[in-house]
């Protein structure tokens, strides 16, 4: 049962040296109750796919074209009254920096509290808290800090403070961004075994986004690679994982060292993501690939079915 | 236009830059101070009030009844409207008010930079060693900061005029930039603090730099923008100061400035009657107050990249 | 930090500030020219009087013992004798100190919550006709030269228009009249606080606005601004309890920073119209030479700016959840 359609979803930014293409021509469907990984580094697009998502991209930001379909609905038509009815009672998101994601100047439970009783028309101040409370519990966070300040938790606490206001309305679909990125390893741990209790038990579904492959590989049941705005390879975990295609995927897996040090063969990279402002014609990877022939640098490169769930966007995969 | 003309020298070709660095640096700058239109207004306002302090220093040469402090027209002895011999009018003993309305540009440009100059060398150095020494003369430092940011400069240099009778201008000019350089030194300081955690300054102190040359070579060159858009704002509050000291009769009665002018044209009960004489002087301190301020807006800009329009994307 | 603790501490540091400040000014008085005797003694004083008050201020002492005598006079009240008025200065600059009061604090409240207010809306509507008029007038006034702008108000609306009195704060008929009753008097005396009032404002409510406007832009990048967009809060919402709050705190903070200013404006409004406060009393005494009067007034001043600054760091504390815990 689809939950989400993305399609050929283009995203620029105006700036002061021109317009960045941040995202180009990406394309996928996530299943109810599925989980989704995106991995790519920095500047590759991943949040600009999560905030578009939402439609909650600056002001400088533009959707080129494209279609966002969630349950049947299309986000990109939707007027903005209509779409804030989706937010967070449909859509929940954890942002990438949770530090301050919570307001410094109200109390954590009011902060849930807000998002209850904006979308339940039924709900009172009371049966709020008391979801709150709930909320506090199935997140593993002492109840009797409920009535805390932010400042006054551990990142560790917000995070998962913020995973708490995400599940607060029920969402059918949940946007992590980098949810981890800040805490130590300790902490990241209990977080994503958090994420991953409250997504099968309140079978949600999830898009996670992240430039750690090891953190996507744990969570996710599908993986999506992005490279310089484009979804470079897209497939199962395992397919991804076990059979790579593209050049970028395998460069990626490679430079992550597993504990047992079998893939511990790090390709080095050479030369530079492409400016994004006038990208080149062909592939966008065709500077740094091994692979990479003449007509890598002047053709558009297509999406080439592997398998009927796992595609990549690469002359030189078939 | 400008704008796309002067990325070009500092894009393009890129000899001038390659050769003078400072020069491409400045024209970058240019390029995004020049974009502002706050920023235009104010430097074309300025602009012409300096002409204005300019052509002051000319009018007692075309004839001694428009020097602004002792030219008396002997034909007029009350305050009169404009006229083609007076353009602004004369006031109450038959002086020329537009020539006084130049000298005070005069007044306001040499109060306001020099008092804005001072103060700045004075919050530059003190913020500096605070920053860098930290430990007991950082707290001192700012102590004193603290007590003199809490005195009302006016007052203060009221009551000392009291206490040591009247005082001239350039003891005026001193005693505003001895009380108005703990804002600009707690900015200094804090810029000093998050360069002192920088690599160059642990390198050059452990190389064996002495702390001097590594608060006057690599921290200074450093703050010193900042320094500079304060001054901007410095000179806002000197000269207002100046004119209100002035107007209150405490001003150097040596000096024809705007605050002085509205003095005159206050105690000697001409606001009623004399609009060409009370609008000039207010409408000029204003303006000024104004175009300094526009300028320092439109420097922040400059100097904070943060607070340029539309940022890049992570 | 507990709020009794922080209080305490601040307490404590304008104490010692204020020390300071008493004893520069001691110094100041003793090394400007002239003698402390003729400074501090009405020459028109009988030779008994002049005798006795120079054995109580200590002036035949040495200057240390002086100091002591300073120290101690002050802390008892007693400033000495004004020249202008012949009465001690304590009861003096009391009387005045409440006309100061009534109008700095209404001014600057008023202010911050209007400014506070069309900050707000200006940053919202930012880069439409709305911000652009509201800060260009927030400019003007924030750059208008006080005394200037305090003259054109009585010349346009007491001269031309007639609505408000010249200048003073009651009008001597309606307070010699016994039938008037306490709510005429008193709309008598709010009848000629306007226009101070209003020049006051003006200064104040400008800058308070480009601030708010300014911390409001920034604020609204905040990534818990982007939560609350998220959680498909509505935008008045968002603007009222997520955005102005926080963005409010900096002109909380701006308005201690300013204090010292403001008091500057005080002075100079209260000047221009005449009202009965310190400000002006101080204004008038450095013109008369009284300076008994005038170091009264102005140690008084100080005071007023310490306390009006521990009052803008309490409430800063009580809208900061972040220093209040």
């Amino acid at each position: 049962m689809t939950l989400l359609a993305v399609d050929n979803l283009c995203v620029g930014y105006r700036t002061r040296k021109g317009f960045i293409e941040a995202v180009e021509g990406v394309s996928f469907v996530l299943k109810r109750g599925r989980s989704l990984g995106f991995v790519g580094e920095s500047g590759s697009g991943k949040t600009t796919v999560g905030m578009a998502l939402m439609r909650l991209l600056p002001d400088n930001a533009s959707i080129r074209q494209g279609s966002i379909i969630f349950e049947g609905q299309e986000l990109l038509a939707m007027p903005a009254a209509q779409l804030r009815q989706i937010r967070w009672k449909k859509i929940a998101m954890i942002f990438q920096a949770a530090m301050n994601a919570l307001n410094p100047i109200h109390r954590v439970n009011d902060q849930i509290a807000e998002a209850i009783l904006t979308h339940d028309p039924l709900a009172t101040k009371a049966s709020a808290m008391q979801q709150v409370e709930d909320l506090f519990s199935l997140v593993d966070l002492p109840a009797d800090r409920m009535r805390d300040y932010p400042h006054q938790y551990s990142g560790g606490m917000k995070q998962r403070a913020v995973i708490a206001m995400a599940l607060a309305c029920h969402p059918a679909l949940i946007i992590a961004d980098e949810p981890t990125t800040a805490l130590d390893v300790i902490v990241q741990d209990q977080i994503l075994s958090a994420v991953k209790k409250v997504q099968k038990q309140m079978n949600i579904s999830l898009i996670f986004i992240s430039h750690d492959i090891a953190v996507v590989a744990d969570v996710c049941d599908d993986i999506g690679v992005m490279y310089a705005g484009q979804l470079v390879e897209y497939g199962r975990r395992d397919e991804v994982f076990e059979a790579p295609v593209h050049p970028y995927t395998k460069a990626l897996l490679a430079s992550y060292l597993t504990l047992d040090g079998a893939a511990a063969q790090p390709m080095p990279f050479t030369g530079a993501t492409p400016n994004l402002i006038d990208p080149p014609p062909g592939c966008r990877f065709c500077d740094r690939c091994p692979l990479s022939d003449a007509a890598c640098s002047l053709d558009v490169p297509e999406y080439a079915e592997i398998t009927p769930t796992h595609k990549a966007l690469c002359f030189h995969c078939k | 236009m400008v704008t796309n003309k002067s990325m070009q020298l500092f894009n393009g070709s890129g000899r001038l830059y390659k050769r003078y660095p400072m020069i491409g640096r400045f024209l970058e700058n240019w390029s995004v101070f020049n974009e502002s239109l706050i920023g235009r207004i104010g430097l074309v306002l300025l602009a012409v009030f300096a002409l204005m302090a300019l052509f002051s220093f000319f009018t007692p040469m075309i004839d001694p009844m428009y020097h602004p402090m002792t030219g008396v027209d002997p034909q007029i002895s009350n305050s009169t409207g404009p006229s083609w011999r007076h353009w602004l009018g004369t006031d109450f003993i038959g002086r020329d008010i537009l020539c006084q309305l130049l000298a005070g540009a005069r007044i306001a440009f040499m109060v306001g930079i020099s008092a804005a100059f001072m103060s700045i060398v004075l919050g530059t150095i003190i913020g500096m060693i605070a920053g860098y020494a930290g430990h007991i003369v950082d707290t001192l430092l700012m102590r004193l900061a603290d007590m003199i940011m809490v005195m009302p400069t006016l007052l203060v240099v009221l009551i000392l005029s009291s206490l040591f009778g009247q005082l001239n201008i350039w003891t005026i000019v001193l005693l505003i930039a001895l009380f108005r350089w703990p804002g600009v030194s707690r900015v200094i300081r804090a810029q000093t603090l998050s360069l002192k955690q920088r690599p160059f300054i642990e390198a050059a102190k452990v190389t064996g730099v002495s702390h001097f040359r590594i608060i006057f070579r690599h921290i200074m060159p450093n703050v010193l923008p900042l320094s500079l858009l304060y001054m901007t704002f410095r000179v806002t509050s000197a000269i207002i100061i100046e004119a209100a000291l002035a107007f209150l009769g405490f001003g150097d009665p040596g000096t024809v400035s705007w605050g002085m002018m509205l003095q005159w044209v206050w105690k000697t009960g001409h606001m009623f009657q004399a609009p060409y004489w009370l609008l000039p002087p207010g409408i000029c301190i204003s303006l000024l107050t104004l175009s300094f301020y526009m300028l320092g807006r439109a420097m922040e800009e400059v100097i904070d990249p943060r607070l340029r329009e539309e940022g890049e994307i992570e | 930090m507990e709020i009794r603790r922080f209080i305490l501490k601040r307490l404590i540091e304008i104490c010692i500030i204020f020390f300071v400040i008493l004893t520069v000014l001691f110094l100041l008085f003793h090394l400007s020219p002239g003698d402390p005797v003729t400074k501090m003694v009405d020459p028109t004083m009988t030779p008994e009087d002049a005798e006795h008050l120079i054995d109580q201020l200590g002036l035949n002492q040495p200057l240390w013992l002086q100091y002591i005598y300073y120290l101690k006079n002050f802390f008892s009240g007693n400033f000495g004798t004004s020249f202008h008025y012949g009465e001690p200065v304590f009861a003096v600059i009391l009387n005045r100190l409440p006309n100061t009061i009534v109008l700095f604090t209404t001014a600057i409240i008023l202010s911050a919550f209007v400014g506070i207010f069309f900050g707000k809306i200006a940053s919202w509507h930012k880069g439409k006709q709305t911000d652009t008029w509201i800060t260009l007038g927030a400019l003007i006034c924030h750059t208008i030269f006080l005394p200037w702008l305090a003259l054109l108000m009585i010349w346009v609306f007491a001269f031309k228009v007639g609505w408000f009195p010249l200048n003073g704060m009651i009008s001597p008929e309606v307070w010699t009249n016994p039938s008037a009753g306490l709510w005429h008097k008193l709309l008598d005396v709010i009848h000629h606080m306007i226009l101070p009032l209003a020049t006051l404002f003006c200064i104040h409510f400008g800058s308070y606005l480009l601030i708010m406007r300014s911390s409001m832009l920034d604020t609204l990048k905040e990534d818990y601004i982007l939560t609350a967009r998220a959680k498909g809060l509505d935008e008045k919402v968002i603007r009222n309890r997520h955005a102005a709050p926080n963005a409010a705190l900096p002109v909380v903070t701006s308005v201690g920073l300013s204090l010292a200013f403001s008091i500057n404006g005080g002075a100079l409004t209260e000047t221009v119209f005449s009202w009965p406060g310190i400000g002006r009393e101080l204004v008038f005494a450095v013109s008369n030479n009284d300076y008994p009067l005038a170091m009264a007034s102005f140690l008084l001043i100080a005071i007023v700016v310490l306390l009006a600054n521990l009052v803008v760091d309490v409430l800063y504390a009580y809208l900061d959840p972040r220093i209040r815990y």
